[in-house]
């Protein structure tokens, strides 16, 4: 969680990630965000995330993410 | 039934449907809104129906197949001795279902391009035979298309890309996918709809509800007001402008009076259409997503275009931007270009690219023509152009100590944007690129207010009642645009009033449509802008 919070404050840095749950609805993350984003968790986490996967409800919250990163570990 | 704001539709066609689905028990409702959509699409197309019958087909039969072939997959992984060996058994499916669905789309896509644009390809085809010197042209083809096929084609394209990526399941009922790709409400104009949003709600429906009924007529009365009384008043000034303006030399203030007029009679048909379609599936209980949020309180392009036909914004998005944007090797650029330009402009050149992709496919969308295509250009322009300024103008503003939310600021941009949505909107409607050009020509060399001041625009179609009856109703879109940037839903606040006022508001609304609607000598109702899609 620690790593992707990290990912999240080099990509915009204005933002409280441990408790907003709003990144995508309140235009904190927009889609150049999201593109690096993507890029640097693929990276990180070596997964591959497809791009059903990039809907609001995925990447609302810090939480959100983690937890669509673990599944997506699990699926292999 | 050329168009939603017809009496055919309205008076005879939508009450007819509305009393059958009242009385038929809850299991026959579905069918009745299928047999009523596949009415519809015959007295639109007549033998050209056979084209929709094609993709919706085509989408079932390839999205069965990709489920079998999933299926097929998980029966087949527990055979597998280790973890190479499973992937192999993966990939050899998936290339499966990646073929058929590649096959599909292609084949559709691909008859939407020969319906619609083949025309023009042949035509600049024969431009530039012409120009090589050779002495022969292919003759123009002619195609008569299905009503809706740009919408519907999307929807499909959508629902088999969805099944395919896992995202929802392939549907094994006929004619609920059916339904979904071709309700009535929807099929000439959109929005394109998602199965997941849509398709079970529709095939699920109700009795019709006496909120749903009195919200529903609400609606498409608002719609009509918009139609009839702006868009259908304006029409005659509007096409005096962009089809005479060469013979009877208006200044560049008359040209971009009529950028204007028509940005907002394009938006009165298209969104007041889509307050009927909407209404129309309100009646039946039917949620349709809204396609239209308040464009002109936008403060940027890009902002513009998440509020203006936003079901099409969102379809490029997901199935164009993205896709371009996460394939491998634009995701390395990203990650390259990080590296090199930092995090501002590290994802530029990879979203510039996927922009240029989405933008084409928009000019393409909206009409075969060049001047569309430079519609679509002039967007990707000005959107890549506000992605690349934004990072310096926020450190700018930043060391400035300027406050971007003060009004005037907001103002000011408000402005800015719908002026250059306004620009746009002139090549969108002028008679080739050529034309649009030398109408821009006109409105930047020759920019005079002269004529708002002798009466000369008084001269062109409108007099002062009209004048004043389109600002009557553009104040009350403002009003109703402004309730809901401010979170207050008009309707429900309507419905809180004593029964007087719902009635009063209702009964004017009618009485301004009868009274002041563009009917009659002199009045050309525009086609639907959107019906040919």
């Amino acid at each position: 969680m620690d790593r992707l919070i990290e990912i999240l404050e080099d990509i915009q840095p204005d933002a409280d990630y441990e408790t907003c749950t709003t990144l995508i609805d309140d235009h904190i993350l927009g889609s150049l965000q999201i593109i690096s984003l993507v890029a640097e968790i693929e990276d990180e986490f070596d997964i591959t995330i497809p791009t059903v996967e990039i809907k609001p409800e995925n990447f609302n919250s810090a939480q959100s993410l983690m937890a669509m990163i673990e599944r997506l570990e699990d699926e292999g | 039934m050329g168009s939603y704001i017809s009496i055919s539709y309205l008076l005879l066609f939508l009450p007819i449907v509305a009393i059958v689905f009242s009385v038929v028990p809850k299991k026959i409702k579905p069918f009745v809104l299928l047999a009523a959509s596949l009415v519809f699409i015959w007295t639109c197309s007549r033998f050209w129906i056979i084209y929709w019958i094609f993709t919706t087909l085509s989408v079932y039969l390839a999205a069965l197949f990709v489920e079998k072939s999933k299926q097929k997959c998980k029966e087949a992984l527990p055979s597998a001795e280790d973890r190479e060996q499973k992937k192999a058994i993966k990939k050899q499916f998936a290339r499966k279902q990646l073929c058929v669905v590649s096959l599909i789309i292609i084949a559709n896509i691909g008859l939407l391009a020969v319906l619609r644009y083949s025309q023009f390809f042949v035509a600049n085809f024969n431009i530039i035979v012409q120009k090589l010197g050779a002495d022969f042209q292919v003759a123009l083809p002619k195609f008569a298309a299905c009503i809706g096929i740009s919408f519907y084609t999307l929807q499909a394209v959508s629902y088999l890309h969805d099944v395919y990526k896992g995202k929802i399941a392939a549907d094994h009922n006929l004619g609920r996918l059916a339904l979904y790709m071709s309700f009535f409400p929807i099929i000439m104009e959109g929005p394109i709809c998602r199965y997941s949003d849509t398709a079970e709600r529709l095939w699920n429906c109700e009795r019709i509800q006496f909120k749903d009924f009195t919200f529903g007529m609400q609606r498409i009365a608002f719609g009509i007001l918009k139609k009839v009384v702006v868009a259908d008043r304006l029409n005659v000034m509007v096409t005096s402008i962009f089809r005479e303006y060469q013979y009877c030399d208006y200044d560049g203030g008359i040209i971009f009076l009529g950028a204007v007029l028509y940005t907002i009679e394009l938006y009165m048909e298209f969104s007041g259409t889509i307050d009927v379609v909407i209404g129309s599936g309100e009646i039946f209980g039917v949620t349709i997503p809204e396609n239209f949020r308040q464009p002109f309180f936008s403060k940027s392009i890009t902002e513009f275009w998440q509020r203006w036909h936003i079901t099409l914004g969102t379809w490029f998005k997901d199935y164009v931007f993205y896709p371009v944007t996460m394939s491998k090797p634009m995701k390395k650029l990203t990650k390259n270009a990080r590296k090199k330009l930092g995090r501002n402009y590290g994802p530029m050149p990879a979203s510039i690219f996927a922009f240029g992709c989405v933008w084409l496919c928009n000019g393409l969308w909206h009409g075969a023509g060049w001047e569309f295509i430079f519609f679509g250009f002039y967007h990707f322009v000005l959107i890549s152009l506000g992605s690349l300024i934004l990072p310096l103008s926020t450190a700018l503003f930043k060391k400035w100590n300027f406050d971007r939310h003060k009004l005037p600021y907001r103002i000011f941009t408000i402005v800015r944007t719908a002026i250059l949505v306004c620009i746009g909107e002139m090549f969108f409607n002028s008679r080739g690129l050529s034309e649009g050009f030398k109408m821009f020509k006109v409105l930047v060399t020759k920019f005079t207010f002269k004529s708002f001041f002798n009466g000369a625009i008084f001269t062109m179609g409108m007099d002062r009642f009209d004048y004043i009856v389109i600002l009557a109703v553009i104040a009350l879109v403002f009003a109703v645009g402004l309730m809901k940037e401010k979170g207050i839903s008009p309707r429900e606040w309507l419905a809180e009033r004593h029964i007087c006022v719902r009635w009063a508001v209702l009964f004017t609304m009618i009485m301004a449509i009868v009274i002041f609607g563009a009917y009659g000598t002199g009045y050309i109702p525009i086609d639907p802008i959107y019906a040919n899609f």
